[in-house]
């Protein structure tokens, strides 16, 4: 002890306390407005927490130092021990921003056993799964809940990062439509709970291309055909570009195979020349009318038919046969300290009177049907918000099969952007 | 004017009281420290990570096994790179080309013409240095757009080409050019133009044999300082160029974040890092040269 600071307060606690302790820091820091340092954050905390039952940091997991190498404990056995447990005072989310109602959480904190439990909820933010990833891997804050998309499930499933879920706990879980309960990025199902989804598709001028296009193939074949008259556009990046071509032949998105990759390759060659941009940044310019055949996600195109009302020129279309769908899950971290309070979460999104409120704040359709029923004509009549399963029946995740694969997609994709 | 070729340095000071010349540091070398220790952490560190990872293996997503593999740079000879590398290096020196055409004439007219509102140019030259990168970037896809000036009144629709990647790259590296050109200029004694019109030099050799020369090491400086970065642009093909004009630090960027391959992404940095420095090289032979010819 080399500092004598009488304001300090030197806690001897078990490691798996660390979060919690972390986790207070930045509320008081909060709290205090103004920075203050680490130490001292800590030492506030720890007075806090003394407070405290300590009961409920038995399940949290030593698996800080991040690598495969160590077989932490298995999910099922800290899901196991789970029940009984009492609900912890602290709820740690790791979200995208603005992507859930603020009345979920208020609501949330009011159920009886919640607010007996006294938890209080923090949350942060993130912008991509690739931020989420690094952050995980980082080690350095434990959070409880995240929101990974269908890849980053996939990936943090085989790094043992995501605690296997406690069903017992999430009784609501019977809401939700059984097609979505098991997808190819968790087989078993048991790391993920669906939070909403989404499709890929495409819009055109409908004044400028005016025959019917309906499958991803028509749309890749549209391109050099129309490129004349106007801008086109496909959605960027290897994990898009590549799996899209692939879906458009009737082949596995998430192929290991050369010759079907070379496949997708030769066919984005052939079309090439039918692309003028490649940007996933085209609400606005498709608002304002300046594309006029291009790929799309639902939800976007949504705001993009609505921009168009007035002129009533753009089309959008949900392709028949092979596309995208993608989800974002809530999942649990095997570092998570407030695991039960965790489930409880999970649990509560998945009533459907919440799932209303959430669909009417994000616009992604959860699906849970009962909920769907429930709002709002706009929503509940439109196929571009409530997709029909008609139509995501063949729809397929796509995934980052391997770092090969991704090599070889980054490659092809590469290829093509740069052959211009 | 007589000049001590072999004392550069301290010649200014000395020249005024004429008292004893000491050429001894005054200040005790380890008041460098705090900046180098700052340069070894955050400039050779980062550097250090980048050469270990380039050696490294991926074995995961954004895992890697340490060792000595060549196999990244192997990949790095890949056609597909090496002719990116080609674009790159071309855009870079078409870029480097237009800045200079276009920021010569601008710094000798500030240097010779403006008098006492030289130092109102240069505030406006680098006000816009004030703003953010990226949001001038975005500020010029209005103006370049087909429905914006250039579009409706110059009736040009070259948003999304090479020509838009070109006037993003002159655009945001510019002042980088003028500013080095325009203290060359400023510092010129313009006597010696003076001297060679009576030598009955016409205007244009006048400005070839003496203002050129003399201005030299500033236009080098310039040309370097706006095209390395140039060549590591990432920003400005992305939002201007609407994805299809991939610079070298794009496929960098994907191999780090999308495709989760450190080892490849440094791979590729170290490489363009080999090829700017043959034109550091360059550089520091016209310099010294410069020197020897300077005075």
């Amino acid at each position: 002890m080399s500092e004598n600071q009488p304001t300090e307060l030197r806690i001897l606690a078990p490691r798996e306390v660390k979060p919690k302790l972390d986790s207070l820091a930045r509320d008081v820091q909060e709290a205090v407005g103004a920075p203050i340092s680490r130490r001292q954050a800590l030492s506030l905390g720890g007075l806090a927490v003394l407070g405290l039952s300590a009961a409920a940091c038995g399940t949290a997991s030593t698996g800080t130092t991040g690598g495969g190498a160590s077989t932490a404990p298995s999910g099922s056995s800290a899901a196991g021990s789970l029940a009984g447990k009492p609900i912890e005072n602290m709820l740690e989310i790791f979200n995208w921003s603005e992507y859930d109602d603020p009345s979920t959480y208020a609501d949330f904190k009011k159920q009886s056993d919640i607010a007996a439990a006294g938890t209080q909820i923090h949350e942060t933010y993130y912008a991509s799964n690739d931020e989420l990833i690094a952050k995980l891997n980082a080690g350095g804050a434990a959070y409880d809940i995240i929101v990974p998309s269908q890849n980053a499930v996939a990936q943090l499933i085989e790094e043992n990062k995501l605690m296997k879920l406690d069903t017992s706990l999430i009784p609501n879980l019977s809401n939700i439509e059984p097609s979505f309960l098991k997808a190819n990025f968790d087989p078993t199902g048991e790391y993920h709970v669906i939070k909403d989804f989404g499709v890929t598709g495409f819009y055109y001028n409908n004044k400028i291309v005016t025959e019917k296009i309906e499958t991803m193939h028509d749309f890749f074949m549209a391109l050099p055909k129309y490129v004349g008259k106007g801008r086109t556009n496909i959605l960027d990046g290897a994990e898009e570009v590549v799996p899209l071509a692939l879906m458009a032949l009737g082949l596995d998105p998430n192929t290991d195979k050369d010759d079907e990759l070379k496949q997708a390759n030769d066919f984005l060659m052939s079309i090439r020349s039918g692309v003028t941009t490649i940007s996933s940044d085209y609400i606005a310019d498709a608002s304002a009318g300046k594309i006029i055949l291009g790929q799309g996600w639902n939800g976007d195109m949504r705001r993009v038919v609505a921009a168009r009302k007035d002129q009533g020129d753009i089309t959008a279309i949900l392709p028949t046969g092979s596309s995208e769908i993608w989800a974002d899950s809530w999942c649990i971290p095997t570092t998570a300290a407030h695991p039960v309070a965790a489930h409880h979460w999970i649990n509560w999104l998945c009533t459907p009177a919440v799932a209303v409120k959430e669909m009417e704040y994000h616009n992604y359709p959860v699906p849970i049907q009962s909920a769907l029923d429930q709002v709002p004509a706009e929503l509940k009549n439109d196929p571009l918000f409530n997709v029909p399963t008609s139509l995501t029946d063949n729809y397929h995740y796509i995934l980052n099969v391997s770092p090969a694969v991704v090599q070889k997609r980054t490659k092809i994709y590469t290829d093509f952007k740069a052959a211009s | 004017m007589t000049v001590d070729t072999a004392a550069p340095a301290p010649q200014a000071t000395a020249s005024g009281a004429g008292e004893h010349r000491s050429f001894k540091p005054r200040y005790p070398a380890w008041l460098a420290l705090p900046s180098l220790a700052y340069q070894i952490i955050f400039f050779l560190g980062a550097m250090a990570i980048l050469v270990a990872f380039s050696f490294a293996t991926q074995t995961g997503f954004n895992q890697i096994t340490y060792g000595f593999s060549l196999e990244q740079y192997k990949a790095v000879l890949d056609p597909t790179y090496l002719g990116i590398f080609v674009r790159t290096l071309a855009m870079a020196a078409g870029g480097t080309l237009l800045t200079v055409v276009i920021g010569y004439p601008v710094a000798y007219w500030m240097a010779r013409y403006l008098g006492d509102k030289k130092l109102l140019a240069l505030l406006l030259i680098i006000v816009p240095f004030w703003t953010s990168f990226l949001i001038r970037t975005y500020a010029l896809k209005i103006i370049l757009d087909s429905n914006g000036f250039v579009g409706q009144t110059l009736h040009l629709d070259i948003m999304y080409s090479a020509w838009a990647v070109g006037i993003g790259l002159v655009y945001n590296y510019l002042p980088l050019f003028i500013l080095p050109v325009f203290s060359s200029l400023e510092r010129m004694d313009w006597t010696l133009i003076e001297a060679a019109n009576d030598l009955s030099a016409k205007p244009f050799s006048a400005f070839r044999q003496v203002t050129l020369p003399l201005t030299l090491p500033g236009f080098v400086t310039g040309a370097l300082l706006v095209f390395i970065p140039m060549t590591g642009e990432y920003v400005v093909p992305a939002i201007l160029g609407g994805g299809k004009f991939v610079f070298i630090g794009n496929v960098i960027g994907d191999a780090f974040n999308s495709a989760q391959n450190p080892p490849f992404g440094s791979a590729l940095a170290i490489s363009l890092m080999l090829a700017l420095s043959i034109f550091v090289v360059i550089y520091i032979l016209v310099a010294t040269k410069e020197e020897r010819f300077g005075s």
